[in-house]
C-alpha cells in the first residue's frame, strides 16, 4: 500500500499547523516608512527562501525544463512587448528572478545593449537559453541586489516576486539600482491566481480532516502593489492585469507542472504533508466543480503587470494649481476656439 | 531527494498512476465532487466526513482500479 504522499518538496519540516488561516489567500503589507538599505519595521517572513532556492535548482536540473516553461515564456514575451512599447533604446537591463532568461530572448541588441540575470538558483542560470544580446549571470537574492545606486534603464522582472519576503524592500532596491529615468517592468502571479486548487483542497480537507492549511502561497492585491510602488518611489505608475487560463486533465498533472516550475509551496507556516485521501477528495472536488465541457480542468494565473519610472526633471508632472488658461466648462466649444485660434494667426 | 532517488521514484511513479486511476472511477468521484459542492450553496456547512460515504465509495473503487493494474501491468 502506498506510503502517504508527500507531494512538496521539503527539507525541514516546520511545527505543523493545522489551524486555518485568517485572510486566506491574501497578504498583508506592513506599513511604516522604511529607509533603503533596511529592512521595514514589521518585516514578514512567510517564505522560506533556502527552500525555495533548492526547489529552484531541483526544477532546473530536471531531464525536459523546458516542459514546464510555458507560462513562463508567455509571461515574458509578454513583458518583452511592453518594452518594446517604450520608444527608447536601453544600454544596461537587469532581470531580477530570470529563471532560464525567458525575457532576453525576446529583445534584440538594438533595445537592450547588455543584460544582467540575477537568480537565486544558479542551475537555472546554468541553462540560460539562448540569446543575441550579452549576458551576465548574476547568483543573488531579490532582496539583497549586489548593485550600485544609479545603475541601470532597465529592471525586468517576471513572475518571481511573489515568493519575494519583503516586497516593499525588493521594491525598494529596485528603485535604488534604476538610474534616473529609468523604467521597471515586472509581472508577479496576482490574487486569483490558482483560485480553483486552493478551494478544492480547501473543500477536501475541511471534509476529510476537519480542518484545513494553506496549500497556495499569498498573492498580492493589485490595490496593495499600487500602494507598494508609490511607497518605493516609483512615479508614473501603470498595473494591469491580465488572466491566463490553462486547461490540464486533472489536478494532479497541474500540481505536477507546478512542481516542475519550481513553483513549489515554502511558506513557512505548510503543512507537511498532503494526505492521498485529501489527494484523491480533492481532484474530485476540482473536477466536479471546475471542469470544461471536454473533461479538461482550468487552472487560473492571474498576472500583473507593473510599470513605474524613477523620477528625473524630464518627465511630465502635474501642472501647478491655478495654472489653467482654459476651464474644462469650455470642452464643448472646442471646435469653435481652435477656429477662432487659426483665424487670429 | 538524497542519494540515488530511489524511494522518491518509486512513490512518485505511483502518484503518477493516480489520474488513471481517478479515471476509472469517474461516476463515484463526481457523486463525491456533488456532495461536497451541495455543502457549499448557502446554507449548507461543511463539517468533517460529510460525505463520507460518498468517498468511502470513492475510494474502494480507487484501490480497485489500482489492484488491478498493479497485477495487470507489470
Amino acid at each position: 500500500m502506498l506510503r502517504s504522499g508527500c507531494l512538496w518538496l521539503l527539507r525541514r519540516r516546520p511545527p505543523a499547523a493545522g489551524v486555518a488561516v485568517k485572510n486566506f489567500g491574501l497578504r498583508k503589507v506592513a506599513s511604516g516608512v522604511s529607509t533603503p538599505g533596511s529592512t521595514s519595521p514589521r518585516a514578514l517572513n512567510i517564505f522560506d527562501r533556502d527552500l525555495k532556492r533548492k526547489q529552484k535548482n531541483w526544477a532546473a536540473r530536471q531531464p525536459e525544463p523546458m516542459k514546464f516553461d510555458y507560462l513562463r515564456e508567455e509571461v515574458g514575451s509578454r513583458i518583452a512587448d511592453r518594452v518594446y512599447d517604450i520608444t527608447r533604446n536601453f544600454s544596461l537591463a537587469l532581470d531580477v528572478g530570470c529563471g532560464r532568461g525567458y525575457i532576453a530572448q525576446h529583445l534584440n541588441k538594438e533595445t537592450v545593449g547588455k543584460f544582467f540575470q540575477v537568480d537565486i538558483a544558479e542551475n537555472a542560470l546554468k541553462n540560460i537559453l539562448e540569446m543575441e544580446i550579452p549576458t551576465v549571470s548574476v547568483i543573488a537574492d531579490e532582496e539583497f541586489l549586489p548593485f550600485r545606486e544609479n545603475t541601470f534603464d532597465l529592471v525586468v522582472s517576471s513572475l518571481s516576486l511573489h515568493w519575494v519576503n519583503d516586497l516593499p524592500r525588493a521594491l525598494e532596491q529596485i528603485h535604488y539600482v534604476l538610474k534616473p529615468d529609468g523604467v521597471f517592468i515586472g509581472a508577479m502571479f496576482g490574487g486569483d491566481t490558482l483560485y480553483e486548487l486552493r478551494c478544492s483542497l480547501q473543500l477536501a480537507e475541511t471534509e476529510r480532516e476537519g480542518g484545513f492549511s494553506p496549500h497556495v502561497s499569498p498573492f498580492t492585491a493589485v490595490n496593495d502593489l499600487g500602494h507598494l510602488l508609490g511607497r518605493a518611489g516609483f512615479n508614473t505608475l501603470t498595473v494591469d492585469t491580465d488572466e491566463i487560463q490553462v486547461n490540464y486533465p486533472g489536478m494532479f498533472e497541474l500540481m505536477e507542472d507546478l512542481q516542475g516550475m519550481g513553483e513549489s509551496n515554502c511558506a513557512w507556516n505548510r503543512k507537511a504533508l498532503l494526505h492521498r485521501d485529501t489527494m484523491l477528495a480533492a481532484a474530485a472536488v476540482y473536477r466536479e466543480m471546475y471542469r470544461n465541457e471536454d473533461g479538461s480542468v482550468p487552472a487560473t494565473y492571474q498576472i500583473y503587470y507593473m510599470i513605474g519610472w524613477k523620477y528625473h526633471d524630464s518627465q511630465a508632472r502635474p501642472a501647478e494649481r491655478g495654472s489653467a488658461t482654459v476651464s474644462f466648462g469650455d470642452l464643448g466649444k472646442i471646435n469653435k476656439l481652435m477656429s477662432q485660434e487659426k483665424k487670429s494667426q | 531527494m538524497s542519494g540515488n532517488g530511489a524511494v522518491w521514484g518509486r512513490v512518485r511513479g505511483r502518484l503518477r498512476a493516480f489520474p488513471e486511476h481517478l479515471a476509472a472511477c469517474g461516476a463515484e468521484a463526481a457523486a463525491y465532487g456533488r456532495c461536497v459542492q451541495a455543502s457549499t450553496a448557502p446554507g449548507g456547512r461543511l463539517t468533517k466526513d460529510l460525505c463520507a460515504q460518498e468517498f468511502e465509495a470513492l475510494r474502494s473503487c480507487f484501490a480497485a482500479a489500482a489492484k488491478k493494474t498493479l497485477r495487470g501491468g507489470l
